[in-house]
């Protein structure tokens, strides 16, 4: 069963790239599409409980915090680069692998690839296998992004996300402002990822040393990281050379280029102009797949890269910071979607203040805040893709939907999408008992102990994120005043067709099961956390000495 | 030598066969011009066989030539480029003057490995002369207006200037050693003083002309808008590649630190500027031609960065090679597409000319679409790794000197600006209009040409050893 991983990457990309270039005459390869994409789901099920059941490595042994349970690396996949650095060949050995949250993040996206695939046979009425093929090939990216186990295909797949996305965009847009649209968002993507790949090259080449060649292999990076890391902090006061500041200062570039780079996938807060632009130009489909887990990837960027390589520099220069931005970002977010009037627009900045909670929980690099992170990229994913797939639903049966409409109010006519939307809302604002509540307590459990004020901003965000996510229900559903009923029935659609609320069931089970149970998926990946935490703690605890402060002051 | 005696032969017999060809109304000028096309597709195809039989001794001696790496690599490029340009210029070269067209033209080619292999000064300065004169040439004969002829003058003179710079340069290098072979003055470098550091920044600014490296950039955009279309793609890039393994050959080995401290610096300024005032001037473009020798301008800045990690001796010539192939696939293959809808009847002047482009030439399209992510230098294609290298390298350098770090993150911005602009005329391609009227002339041999570049620069994402 070791071909699962490379399956999960191949098949969707080139069922996609052969119904792409099909072309777009050929209806029945929808069929086709669905199942490959069904296909892919029942993979990343089966590798998930190949990673549940596969034996936990022990990390004492070899002292890496990044292990792949489930791996997959043949040696004939050792590439020659043409090129020979101070005097030694480089190779590429690409490696596969996943951990426990690199599966989570596959599921994720096996799951939102399906889903977005059924709702778009109903909403996508031109060119829909082209739609289909683009979003198997986004998918395919999206999951190389997670499944590898090197840097350079990391970067590849990192990279490749962006060209279907744009096609995506383009070709099922907003046509006027399509084109404008992308270019920023490709711009922008690219201002932080180009710089990145110097970055990653910077990691690569530091691990060489005169025993021993440069290696991509995230395994070997994250032993060596660890070695060095802890070296530097357990180190005697007067070791001048294996000083903290001397280490962090030698990572301090690598740790702002990649910061940088994943800064602006995760759409942190100065750097957020292009979300929302993309998102309300993209079609609300192609949004949900784009906000659910092509987001994601900066988050899983600094978890996978960031946090295990560069911590004793990530801890002196920028915990604090991104800490800081992730936390007015809650705030930010929340009041910029309190006072739009656009739903799309409403969503995107809402996105903005969820993955605030994610940065603060990164930040935090304790195993709550930590794993907070992680659970919460899924739960997150989950719940944005829902909110986006139901406002396609409303916009293909209603036209844009404002806030400010007079004809808001349909919950009457919809019944079925209203109950939809109130539950993902409410788990979205983080009701107790939906999945959305267990994430950002953890984060904010993990920030307390670094940051008092920083968590005292984010609780204060849960509580304008119920306030606009009530917003929404209210206006949208019931409206202004709660007595509006729609006045234009002539357009009614009628409410969820079986197929378009089974999807959406499917997915506020998972929500409701992962706020019941948070321990299954706290299982999962329980152990990479544990390893990647067992050198970012002491990290952080060795650069900010106030860390856990709040915890020891009281008996 | 035997491919690059080959090819200045057979590009000399060819100039001779123009003096016999038949001209007036009893010409037949398709049979003259599949004629012609044939014959040079033959000679490069010689040249190509007997480079492969070729086998190489092991003492590769002290003469006036040496067939190491840097000869090899010098030869493919060549011939590779030589493949698409007469390819391209099968339909395009100009009915009047087709002798001297191909003759030129393969004199050219081949003079390319005679700059790869040349172990002394002057056969070196020998093969770099070979490259410019017959570019007179062809300039003159392509485009027989005005702005051909400002073109032609422009080129000529600044290359004669350049020349001179080139052979100050020179003339102090065999001064300080008293030989001109460069074994000779290499192995010299280790005493080198502030003379030679002077010799050697004279001897890149003459081969900055050929480069086209700010501050000798500027006849670029003019020759590119005066002169065809394959000319402009010749033009940006069989004396690039020259210019660049000529400087591998000078001052690729050998240097001592001291004259780094003044080569490096005076590169990074050179190389700084070129992407900056090449991306700047072009995303200020509108004119298409104009563009697309900004964009070679700036490239030319990448390349100069790479040639900084090479002379410091962090990475291999290999960079600059790769980089160079990459580029000849991307950029010809560009130019052979623009080609192709200007043979099909459309504009292809303006940026704006390329509108709706999709629809109404897809194929050409879709290969413009591939050159153009290959020049933004995203995955699935070649540029891909050219930039990619060209990172390595100058991040390898930077253990010891920063500043080289920083240089690498002013490349990758750089290459951020250029994406701007390519993606502009990429979205052109694809934009929807009314009128719009397709092109159905189908020109075999430019369809083939942009084919080519196509596959190579997909292949040569996933197998990038033999780039």
């Amino acid at each position: 069963m070791t071909l699962i991983i490379p399956l999960l990457i191949l098949l969707p990309l080139f069922v996609g790239i052969g119904m792409f270039l099909a072309g777009t005459k050929a209806e029945s390869l929808v069929g086709l599409a669905l199942g490959a994409s069904g296909l892919v789901l029942a993979l990343s099920l089966l590798l998930l409980f190949q990673v549940c059941g596969a034996a936990v490595p022990d990390s004492a042994t070899n002292g890496a915090t990044i292990i792949a349970r489930v791996g997959y690396a043949p040696d004939w996949l050792h590439i020659r680069l043409p090129v020979s650095v101070d005097g030694h060949p480089i190779y590429w050995h690409l490696q596969f692998g996943a951990d426990g949250i690199g599966a989570l993040l596959v599921l994720l996206t096996g799951i939102v690839g399906f889903v977005t695939m059924i709702m778009a046979t109903h909403q996508i009425r031109e060119r829909l296998v082209s739609y289909l093929a683009l979003i198997l090939i986004t998918q395919s990216m999206l999951l190389g992004v997670f499944l590898s186990m090197d840097l350079l295909s990391f970067y590849l797949f990192f990279e490749a996300v962006l060209l279907p996305i744009i096609l995506l965009m383009n070709g099922w847009g907003n046509k006027a402002e399509a084109l404008k649209a992308s270019r920023k968002f490709l711009l922008y993507t690219l201002v932080g990822s180009v710089p990145m790949v110097i970055g990653l090259i910077g990691i690569a080449l530091q691990s060489a040393t005169p025993v021993r060649p440069s290696t991509v292999s995230l395994e070997l990076l994250s032993a060596i990281a660890k070695e060095s890391q802890l070296a530097a902090i357990n180190a005697s006061p007067g070791d001048a050379l294996n000083s903290v500041s001397i280490l962090a200062s030698k990572d301090q570039w690598i740790v702002w280029i990649l910061l940088l780079g994943f800064g602006i996938k995760l759409a942190i807060l100065p750097l957020h102009t292009w979300l929302p632009t993309t998102y309300a130009v993209a079609h609300p489909n192609t949004t949900a797949l784009i906000a659910s887990v092509v987001a994601k990837l900066g988050v899983f960027g600094i978890i996978r890269i960031v946090i295990p390589l560069t911590p004793l520099a990530l801890s002196t220069y920028a915990q604090m910071l991104f800490g800081g931005l992730g936390a007015v970002a809650i705030v930010y977010g929340a009041l910029v979607a309190l006072s739009q009037s656009d739903m799309r627009k409403v969503l995107a900045y809402s996105s903005i203040s969820h993955v605030g909670f994610i940065t603060l929980g990164l930040m935090s690099m304790n195993s709550e805040g930590l794993s907070g992170a992680a659970i919460q990229m899924f739960n997150h994913g989950i719940i944005t893709c829902s909110m986006f797939l139901i406002l396609a639903m409303l916009e293909q049966r209603r036209g844009p939907v404002s806030l400010c409409d007079e004809d808001c109010g349909l919950a009457s006519i919809y019944p079925k999408l209203a109950v939809m939307m109130v539950f993902f809302t409410l788990a979205g604002a983080g009701l107790p008992g939906l999945n959305g509540f267990v994430g950002e307590l953890l984060a904010m459990t993990g920030m307390i102990r670094v940051s008092g004020l920083f968590t005292a901003i984010a609780v204060l965000g849960t509580v304008l994120g119920a306030w606009y996510g009530l917003r929404i229900v209210q206006r949208v559903l019931f409206g202004s005043n709660g007595e509006h009923k729609s006045k234009v029935h002539a357009q009614v659609n009628g409410d969820l067709k079986a197929t378009e609320f089974a999807p959406l069931l499917a997915l506020a089970c998972i929500c409701l099961f992962i706020g019941v149970r948070p321990q299954d998926s706290m299982d999962l990946i329980e152990n990479d956390i544990k390893r990647i935490v067992s050198v970012s703690e002491p990290s952080a605890k060795s650069v900010h000495s106030e860390i856990d402060q709040l915890a020891q002051t009281q008996p | 030598m035997a491919p690059a005696i080959t090819l200045i032969l057979g590009g000399s017999l060819l100039l001779a066969a123009s003096l016999v060809l038949k001209s007036g109304k009893a010409r037949d000028v398709h049979g003259q011009r599949n004629g012609m096309a044939v014959a040079s597709l033959v000679l490069l195809l010689v040249a190509a066989i007997l480079g492969w039989i070729r086998v190489v001794p092991d003492d590769l001696g002290q003469g006036l030539f040496r067939f190491d790496a840097a000869a090899l690599a010098s030869e493919r490029l060549a011939l590779l480029g030589g493949l698409i340009v007469i390819l391209m210029s099968w339909s395009t070269a100009p009915r009047a003057h087709l002798g001297e067209y191909y003759g030129c033209l393969i004199i050219m080619i081949g003079a390319v490995p005679v700059v790869g292999a040349s172990n002394d000064l002057v056969s070196l300065f020998l093969g770099l002369e070979l490259i410019s004169i017959p570019t007179y040439i062809m300039l003159g004969i392509v485009k027989n207006d005005n702005a051909g002829a400002e073109a032609t003058i422009k080129y000529f003179l600044l290359s004669a200037f350049a020349s001179s710079f080139f052979l100050l340069g020179v003339s102090y290098l065999y001064g300080f050693v008293g030989s001109t072979n460069l074994q000779v003055i290499q192995s010299n470098f280790a005493t080198a003083n502030r003379l030679t550091s002077l010799a050697l920044v004279l001897v890149m600014c003459g081969l900055a002309f050929r480069v086209t490296a700010v501050p000798i950039h500027f006849y670029a955009p003019d020759v590119f808008e005066g002169t065809s279309l394959t000319m402009a793609g010749i033009m940006s890039y069989l004396p690039k590649v020259a210019g660049f393994v000529a400087l591998i050959r000078i001052m690729g080995t050998g240097l001592n630190s001291q004259t780094l401290e003044i080569v490096v610096p005076v590169l990074f300024v050179c190389s700084a500027l070129t992407m900056f005032v090449g991306n700047f001037l072009a995303s200020a473009q509108n004119n298409l031609r104009r563009l697309l020798a900004y964009s070679s301008v700036a490239h030319t800045g990448y390349l100069m960065l790479a040639m900084t990690a090479l002379l410091r001796e962090n990475a291999d010539p290999n960079v600059l090679y790769s980089y160079l192939a990459a580029y000849a696939a991307m950029t010809l293959g560009f130019f052979a597409c623009l080609g192709e809808i200007e043979a099909a009847g459309g504009k292809t002047q303006l940026v704006g000319d390329l509108s709706g482009m999709f629809y109404r030439r897809p194929a050409a399209s879709i290969g413009m679409t591939v050159c153009l992510i290959s020049m933004i230098g995203l995955p699935l294609t070649a540029g891909f790794w050219a930039k990619f290298l060209v990172f390595m390298g100058t991040v390898a350098a930077g253990t010891k000197d920063p500043l080289s770090i920083a240089m690498a993150v002013l490349m990758a911005f750089n290459a951020v600006i250029a994406a701007g602009y390519y993606w502009r005329v990429l979205s052109k391609l694809f934009e929807t209009s009314d009128a719009f009227v397709p092109l159905r002339v189908f020109r075999p041999s430019l369809f083939v040409a942009y084919t080519i570049c196509v596959v190579l620069t997909v292949v040569w994402f996933f197998v990038p050893a033999v780039m």
